[in-house]
């Protein structure tokens, strides 16, 4: 335990505090210290009564403003609790629009390598029509040109 | 040996180029006065079906690469 030497209204008191309590006790203090000097020329009694009484005010006061706070803080908390899952959302979207672009990539990469293994095996019956066709058309250019 | 694109290409190429000469020299024949004595019937006749056969071979190779 601490000793503390408070001075309130001139009038010296000896506190006993929980040791590290001594600088809050003596903010405290302070602030009965303040009231009790906003009414000089009562008793010791009075002024500490009027202090505690304008204390209690203060007190109930800063309450009525907390209670009346606290439907804006549930409102606040809600949106942003709603913003919070909005998010989430938005985040699980994107992931699934990223993964549908992977597999589209993926789609097209296989048909790409499909196309090129493909087009080999497919081709080379066409080139041989092709390179048919090409050797009877230049033979029928030959007899047109020739024709009399 | 299998030929590959460029040689698809190039058989491409001798196609067009026979036929602009086919085209150039039945341009040139409508051009000229008719000659006295014609071809016969029977080469006129073949050559049509000539015609007939590499047309229906090109169609058929159309229709195959759009096939796929």
């Amino acid at each position: 335990m601490a000793d503390v030497k408070l001075t309130i209204g001139g009038r010296p008191y000896d506190v006993h505090c929980a040791d590290g309590e001594e600088a809050q006790l003596i903010q405290l203090a302070s602030v009965v210290d303040e009231k009790v000097r906003t009414m000089p020329g009562v008793t010791e009694v009075r002024q500490l009564l009027f202090a505690a009484l304008m204390l209690a005010d203060e007190t109930q006061e800063a309450r009525g403003k907390v209670e009346k706070a606290a439907p804006q803080s549930d409102s606040l908390r809600a949106a942003v609790a709603l913003a919070e899952s909005r998010e989430a959302a938005a985040r699980d979207e994107l992931k699934a629009t990223v993964e549908r672009e992977k597999a589209a990539l993926a789609e097209l990469e296989a048909a790409r390598q499909k196309a090129a293994t493909a087009a080999p095996s497919a081709n080379p019956s066409n080139n041989r029509a092709l390179l048919q066709i090409a050797d009877r058309i230049e033979a029928l250019a030959g007899r047109v040109e020739q024709l009399p | 040996m299998e030929l590959d694109l460029d040689e698809s290409s190039l058989a491409i190429g001798r196609i067009e180029r026979a036929l602009s000469r086919i085209e150039k020299a039945l341009a040139s024949r409508a051009n000229r006065p008719a000659p006295v004595g014609t071809a016969p019937a029977a080469d006129q006749s073949a050559l049509k079906a000539e015609v007939a056969a590499v047309i229906g071979e090109l169609d058929r190779l159309i229709a195959e690469a759009d096939r796929g």
